[in-house]
């Protein structure tokens, strides 16, 4: 699990906090959500840039997981994201290294669900704060060609999960949306951010706006930039 | 006792004059009623328009019936509200998934696999299929996940919306597709003749939201794979863009007939018999007859 697979790849990692308005208004950066039972969690702030879908489909985060498997969403994402570049929280290698020891124990291949990976906070199925809005949640809904729809798959595979770390938790087999699982496997690792070792975490607060909001402001930029400096000819 | 029976009795009409239009009419209102009988039909419901002759005739054509999988037709209309309005695209992509919600008890349900086998859209469980071919396998192959898949899209609100912004009376969506504590509880869509005749002009005129939409809406329903109704009656050189519907008790067709050098007519179709009975002919005796008395001949 090498901090620089990712970036080996030619993914670069972004702070939100410097992305446009609509951007940042959907993959809500540093802000608080409530999960379920009204505990507070920080969205995560690092992401990953994917600048294509020829990127996503060759870069791998794992021998057997391809980044592209943890971004498939259908029309509930929010529109800007199916467009790219596309924004995936860097704790998003963490699961794929779990996932790929959930595929060893297993013994065939894992197959993520459509919104079964990253889904923003703005993804209509995020109502309350979920791991897939941390990029630490997977949805398996096959495995091998076994497509899980009955108890005995589902909980055969939860055991698994489980068994592979404290850390890891699934849904028990049942009917209830968000609470249980009848047609996959949920399997979390919690609300895990990943802070990537080259950003330094000097700023703390998300701008309100792109704009700087008084004169002074302006200037101050504008003598950080030094004069203007004319474009050379080529 | 036999007396009251003969008296609730539809009697059949005297034999019309020949050679003008209410000659015609009731030449087919007879026709029909001996279909009915013929067919022992509990009910029997007709709504046509022939924008070649502007001739209009209907028969119960205000009697609710279960829609069966008509409403498919609501569903597609609401898809191409959303399209129209720029709020869906039909290149979206959407999740294929076996899980509902039921309206009843908002308790999840799975629709049979053995009773809709359209591996069509059943081979992309996990996958995505887009909201077009969605769109076409819900109303080319009565596809029920797809339909249930494109309800969740755009939603009941919605759906029943559109049917009101057009002023559509006589159609009536609560549901999606085999949500079988609603079927229980009596909450079921239903449509009447008249109802279905209203969307099905309105499309074939270019009038619902749009020309382009109305033309994407027909080129889906013209491919129609099931010819059992309303095309079983007609010459095979007839287009038919339509929608059937079937349940044990049920046997409808509604659909915009294309015949070579002159407009299109619109006819709606819809029976309900004892579901020991099992459908006949009835829809497909229906259809000829009107198209004899269009055409003025007989089509054998």
């Amino acid at each position: 699990m090498s901090s620089e697979t990712a970036e080996a790849q030619g993914l670069k990692v972004v702070d939100a906090y410097d992305l446009d308005d609509e951007l940042r208004s959907i993959l809500k950066p540093g802000e608080m959500i409530r999960d379920g039972q009204g505990r507070r969690h920080r969205l995560p702030r690092y992401f990953y840039e994917i600048p294509s879908h020829e990127v996503a489909l060759v870069t791998r985060l794992t021998p057997h997981f391809g980044l592209n498997e943890f971004i498939f969403s259908d029309l509930k994402e929010a529109s800007r994201l199916h467009g790219y570049p596309r924004y995936v929280p860097c704790a998003i290698r963490i699961l794929a290294f779990y996932l790929e020891q959930f595929r060893n124990a297993a013994g065939a291949s894992l197959h993520i669900a459509v919104n079964g990976g990253y889904r923003s906070p703005s993804h209509k199925l995020s109502l309350n704060a979920s791991p897939h809005m941390w990029g630490t949640a997977a949805d398996v809904y096959r495995v091998g060609t076994n497509i899980l729809k009955t108890r005995e798959a589902i909980e055969k595979y939860n055991d698994i999960a489980e068994d592979l770390s404290d850390e890891v938790s699934v849904l028990p087999y049942g009917h209830v949306t968000g609470k249980n699982a009848d047609d996959h496997v949920h399997m979390d690792l919690g609300y895990i951010t990943l802070v990537p070792r080259e950003i330094s975490e000097d700023r703390m607060e998300q701008p309100q706006e792109n704009r700087p909001r008084f004169a002074f402001e302006e200037r101050r930029r504008k003598d950080r930039r030094g004069p203007p400096v004319e474009a050379e000819e080529t | 006792m036999v007396a009251r029976a003969k008296k609730n009795e539809e009697r059949l009409p005297v034999p019309p004059e020949k050679d003008s239009v209410a000659a015609a009419e009731v030449s087919l209102y007879r026709n029909v009623l001996k279909i009915k009988q013929e067919h022992h039909l509990a009910d029997l419901g007709i709504s046509f328009y022939d924008a070649d002759t502007t001739i209009q005739w209907s028969y119960n054509a205000d009697h609710y019936f279960h829609a069966a999988s008509t409403m498919k037709l609501a569903v597609l209309l609401g898809v191409f509200r959303q399209v129209a309005r720029g709020e869906l695209a039909l290149d979206a992509p959407v999740h294929i998934r076996n899980r509902f919600t039921s309206i009843v008890n908002q308790e999840p349900y799975m629709l049979d696999l053995g009773r809709d086998a359209d591996p069509d859209v059943y081979g992309h469980l996990g996958k995505t299929l887009t909201v077009r071919e969605l769109a076409y396998w819900m109303i080319t192959k009565s596809s029920n996940l797809a339909t249930n898949l494109l309800v969740d899209v755009v939603g009941i609100p919605t759906i029943q919306r559109g049917l009101d912004e057009l002023e559509i009376d006589g159609m009536k969506v609560l549901r999606g597709v085999e949500d079988t504590r609603a079927f229980e509880a009596g909450l079921n869509n239903e449509v009447t003749a008249n109802g279905l005749l209203k969307m099905l002009r309105l499309i074939a005129d270019g009038k619902a939201y749009s020309q382009a939409v109305c033309d994407e809406m027909l080129e889906i329903m013209l491919e129609q794979q099931y010819r059992s109704g309303i095309p079983a009656g007609l010459p095979k050189a007839a287009r038919v863009a339509h929608k059937t519907g079937n349940i044990s008790t049920v046997h409808h067709d509604a659909g915009i007939v294309y015949l070579e050098g002159r407009k299109p007519y619109v006819l709606v179709i819809l029976t309900s018999f004892p579901a020991e009975q099992g459908r006949g002919k009835a829809v497909a005796e229906v259809s000829r007859d009107i198209f004899n008395a269009l055409a003025g001949s007989v089509y054998e």
